[in-house]
């Protein structure tokens, strides 16, 4: 989830009024948000993913400010009239990032704390809920150096003097020799001739999208009006975006004009400012919350979450702000309102049932398996179910094969593997122990896992392992015996030929004429490899 | 006071004379130096003997100085092959063949003329009295020496076996003399009380016993630890998980380690670009064919669920994927969708509330070090009825971790298949903090396919490890709890 760091004075001045740290931790607490760190001019505040208004410091702020009453009413509206501008879609873009939303904002007046704010938000807001900009990324521009009919296409590669650089870049440097381009080329999805998504007005490039914007229309403290853009994969998530930054720019005491974007024929006006009304009876808010709550005590906690609400009878009307992206449904509002209401106020209340609790079979099983274990002298181990081939083959003397399923994307060469069998695992567990007093005797009873032609098997496996002058074929037999006594398995040994083992002192354990398992004398090359000095006998049945 | 047997003799031994020096300590015993020097370690520590010590070089044969301690010197080996007549330079082949040569003619014990080897006159009377170093090395090798004993006895021939690398020479603590302590006399006189020690059967079955006292023990006496064999501890706080679930009428149920893509994250409303299912999060399998997911009308409901919520285009491929779970949450996505298909086509007879839970491994691409696992214990549990509510899930929770005797707290936080969602704190006493143990919720009626006001699902997933850390002093990190040494499994405390 993302973290954002806040300039304390700059939330300060947004919350109209004084905070203390304790307070703010408390209400972001209570608002589901986890303050990570906080200092005399900082403060970092991890927002769930669901909330992507909170992003942004004017949201947050907005959000406490309801939470707490501490608002004027603010109708989140746009001007309505003509468009500002418009934007020409063109046709090559349709199939390399095909939405573009605008819209203008006049009469800001920002300064370094605002301005500063502004820009991180944009980045941490493209980076994550934009996921690095691949789906949602928004540009901005000193609207006074923006001329003409604005056209929005993919280009051939072409030369503009991109943000923050003393000459002119074509597209295709600025995706290989700049650090943005290079961070952010994974946005860029086009291929062929036509394969650059830019924002162009009468004089050339505005935007190289989602990459960087133009030097010309940098955007600094004494800029005034802007004009953003928001582009895309999703149609609805950039209108979305265009309402948010809307609501952002009122927040900051901007006024907003809408944009004109022509696709083809089709004409949309954006910010939309697009507010869904959810209507749900009272009786459903405290039936999901097990609280009674009352219409009235409702709308209250509504409005403390941003809904305009209203009610007639038992049914209740959310009007979800125009800054909203997650609510979907029902549910969503009902959560806000568990949030208003408080989680430390909701009284637990018990589950009718008269039911009989029960284990799995196999947990049954397992524990009267580690008893028995336990029971000779056995000490149970856990190890990890990922291993590599040094471990799971070549140190017991065997060659890496097919039979292990394979992790396709390891970090390191610790873990390459799933383990096809417990015993290397135990073997570790002995060699780090090689200062405790005989005999080292170990047992685990847990998963393995195989390649069954394209498909994995998994399957519970018992391994035990008994290190000590005296252990040897007859001593692990013996304890596979008893074992096999204890749960009752009927077995055959048959002599095996196996690499791990000594020649002539190992069996496979047959159980109904089937291959169950194995046990003997571990070859004396084998405890080298894993640093053990003492004779080692070993068994290992499938269960 | 109770003294073992070889403590006994010690200080009986030292009665008669007083003090006596190591040697003659141990013959008056008639007992091994081992057995001594054990009883006198436990005699210091407890005051009845006074024992100083001198530092004397020790003199002790090397590998190589031990095999000629058994098979001879190389010289030697020659000597005894020229015995039966001359050998040419040549037939001395090997690193024993030509070292022999070297010693022997330095030590003038051979002739060499036109490339034939013979006896010298100093050779034949060396073959009769037997090799000086020789000596030395067969008697180091019965036991060690001291050099300066070794020097006065032998001379030169000590160094020359030394410069050989035959003999090393290591500083070493020895004792030089033993005293009995006024307090060691008075536990002599002590145990010298009459009576019955270790019972046998003959005491027992033939009474003889009776009319007779015994023997006693010291009860400050250092005793062996004792090492029994035991279950690990991690084991120990599942069980009390399993405890509290069955206790609370849950049934457990069983999924896949192995699992699609589909089951760990689409089934719960993870949209299919989200960081956590990218490859720096979750292990990817290579290999396998493409791995099951829901029946076609499930799919068809995740499908419009994503496309309708996350606003993209979802693939079904990229569901198909094999991965290892993240969560047991898989296994709960699975049993909601069965149980709530079937009371959907009416086939199912259950009776609601239905309570289950599972506990198993799940995996996380870390880099591993003492600290970062890159698999764990996780536990999952879910109740569908009729009218579940927020505050029905709290009420669970609360009872479900009573037996961690830990306060918890619930936080308001998001997971994409519930709605609302809840973060689950608990007071950790020993670090006097709150520490999340999990997360729970509501279940989506996306997923659920419920009607509102119907059955609902209550879920939630709590981590097993961070238990541990909360309650037993002695785990460290998490890491320590696995791929560990016996010592660790033997000895930590059980909480």
């Amino acid at each position: 989830m993302p973290v954002i760091t806040i300039n304390k004075r700059y939330l300060a001045r947004l919350l109209e009024g004084k905070t203390t740290d304790k307070s703010l931790e408390a209400q972001l607490s209570k608002l589901g948000l986890n303050v990570e760190s906080i200092n005399d001019s900082r403060i970092s505040v991890e927002v769930t993913s669901n909330r992507p208004d909170l992003i942004w410091t004017v949201g947050l702020s907005r959000a406490i400010r309801h939470f707490v009453h501490r608002t004027r009413k603010v109708r989140y509206a746009v001007k309505g009239g003509d468009p500002a501008i418009s934007i020409n879609v063109g046709s090559s873009v349709g199939s390399v990032r095909p939405y573009i939303a605008g819209l203008v904002a006049r009469g800001l007046k920002l300064d370094d704390d605002s301005l500063a704010d502004f820009l991180a938000s944009v980045d941490k807001f493209s980076d994550t809920f934009g996921r690095a900009r691949r789906k949602i990324a928004v540009g901005m521009h000193n609207l006074d150096f923006v001329s003409g009919q604005l056209e929005y296409d993919a280009y051939g590669d072409e030369a503009f003097r991109p943000l923050g650089c003393d000459k002119e870049l074509s597209y295709k440097e600025i995706l290989e020799d700049t650090e943005k381009g290079r961070r952010y080329a994974g946005a860029i999805t086009g291929a062929g001739k036509r394969q650059y998504p830019a924002l162009k007005d009468s004089n050339g490039t505005l935007a190289f999208i989602p990459i960087i914007n133009s030097e010309r229309t940098r955007v600094t403290k004494s800029t005034k009006d802007l004009l953003i853009d928001v582009t895309g994969t999703s149609e609805y998530l950039i209108n979305k975006t265009a309402d948010l930054l809307a609501a952002n720019f009122i927040d900051m005491g901007g006024e907003i004009s809408r944009v004109q974007v022509n696709y083809g024929k089709r004409a949309v006006l954006t910010p939309q400012m697009s507010q869904d009304d959810i209507v749900v009876p009272i009786a459903a808010i405290e039936g999901d919350l097990g609280v009674k709550i009352g219409a009235n005590n409702a709308a209250t906690l509504g409005g403390k979450m941003g809904y305009a609400v209203s009610y007639t009878g038992s049914y209740m009307k959310f009007t979800v702000p125009a800054y909203r992206f997650d609510v979907l449904n029902d549910q969503d509002v009902i959560e806000d309102l568990a949030i208003a209401y408080g989680y430390d106020y909701i009284r637990p209340v018990p589950v009718r049932s008269v039911q009989q609790g029960s284990l799995d079979p196999l947990t049954i099983f397992r524990s009267r398996a580690e008893e028995g274990m336990i029971g000779l002298g056995f000490t149970q181990m856990m190890n990890s179910y990922l291993s590599n081939d040094a471990l799971n083959f070549t140190k017991m003397r065997l060659e890496p094969d097919g039979s292990a399923v394979r992790i396709k994307n390891p970090k390191s060469e610790a873990i390459t593997i799933m383990r096809t069998w417990i015993m290397p695992s135990l073997l570790k567990n002995i060699s780090l122990s090689l200062n405790e007093r005989s005999p080292l005797e170990a047992f685990e009873l847990d998963m393995a896992f195989a390649m069954k032609g394209r498909k994995a098997s998994e399957e519970y496996r018992l391994a035990a392992v008994s290190t000590d002058p005296k252990s040897n074929f007859n001593s692990i037999k013996s304890v596979f015996e008893a074992l096999a006594g204890e749960l009752g398995i009927a077995y055959g040994l048959k002599r095996l030929d196996h690499r791990s083992f000594i020649p002539g002192r190992c069996a496979s354990i047959l159980v109904r004429g089937k291959e169950a398992g194995l046990l003997g004398e571990l070859h004396p090359e084998v405890l080298n490899n894993f640093g053990i000095e003492e004779a080692t006998a070993a068994l290992e049945i499938i269960l | 006071m109770a003294l073992h047997r070889y403590e006994r003799l010690v200080l009986s031994a030292l009665k008669g004379s007083g003090a006596l020096d190591l040697n003659s300590l141990t013959k008056a015993c008639g007992i091994g130096t081992d057995e001594v020097l054990w009883a006198l370690e436990n005699l210091g520590r407890r005051g009845y003997v006074g024992i100083s010590r001198t530092g004397v070089s020790e003199v002790t044969l090397t590998k190589e100085g031990a095999e000629y301690a058994k098979e001879g010197l190389p010289e030697t080996r020659l000597l005894d092959k020229l015995r039966e007549g001359t050998i040419l330079v040549k037939e001395l082949s090997g690193k024993d063949g030509q070292i022999g040569m070297q010693w022997a003619k330095r030590k003038e014990l051979i002739r060499i003329s036109n490339g034939a080897v013979m006896l010298s006159d100093r050779g034949v009377s060396a073959m009769e009295k037997g090799l000086d170093g020789e000596r030395v090395l067969r008697e180091l090798n019965r036991d060690s020496g001291s050099y300066g004993r070794l020097r006065k006895e032998n001379g030169n021939v000590v160094s020359e076996l030394i410069k050989r690398g035959l003999l090393s020479v290591k500083e070493r603590q020895r004792i030089s003399m033993v005293t009995l302590t006024d307090a060691g006399e008075r536990a002599v006189d002590m145990n010298d009380e009459e009576g019955i020690g270790a019972l046998d059967r003959s005491i027992i079955a033939g009474r003889a016993w009776e009319g007779k006292s015994f023997k006693t023990y010291d009860t400050d006496v250092q005793v062996e630890e004792a090492i029994g064999a035991r279950r690990h501890p991690l084991a120990r706080n599942i069980e009390s998980i399993r405890r509290a679930y069955i206790s609370n009428g849950f049934r457990e149920v069983a999924g896949p380690v192995i699992d699609s893509a589909f089951w760990v994250f689409d089934s719960l409303f993870q949209p299919q670009d989200h960081p956590a299912r990218d490859a720096q999060d979750t292990f990817y399998l290579s290999g396998l064919e493409e791995m099951e997911v829901g029946n076609k009308e499930y799919v068809r409901r995740v499908r419009e669920a994503h496309t309708e919520g996350w606003h993209y285009r979802w693939d079904l491929d990229t569901a198909q994927e094999a991965v290892l779970r993240t969560h047991t949450t898989s296994v709960s996505a699975r049993y909601i969708y069965d149980v709530l298909s079937g009371i959907g086509s009416g086939s199912s007879k259950r009776e609601l509330p239905i309570k289950l839970f599972s506990l198993g491994r799940i995996f996380r691409n870390e880099n591993i070090d003492y600290r970062h696992l890159a698999d764990f214990y996780q536990s999952d549990g879910i109740i569908i009825g009729n009218g579940l509510t927020f505050a029905n899930l709290f009420d669970t929770l609360i009872r479900l971790y009573s037996w961690l005797g830990a306060e918890l707290r619930f936080k308001p936080s998001y997971f994409p298949f519930v709605e609302p969602g809840v973060e689950i704190y608990a007071y950790a006493e020993r670090l006097g903090e709150w520490v999340e143990i999990g997360g729970a919720g509501m279940v989506r009626r996306e997923i659920t396919g419920m009607r509102r006001g119907g059955i609902n699902v209550l879920a939630w997933g709590v981590g097993v490890e961070r238990l541990m850390l909360l309650r037993n002093a002695g785990v460290k990190s998490i890491a320590e709890l696995y791929n560990g040494g016996l010592g660790w499994a033997r000895r930590m405390p059980i909480v």
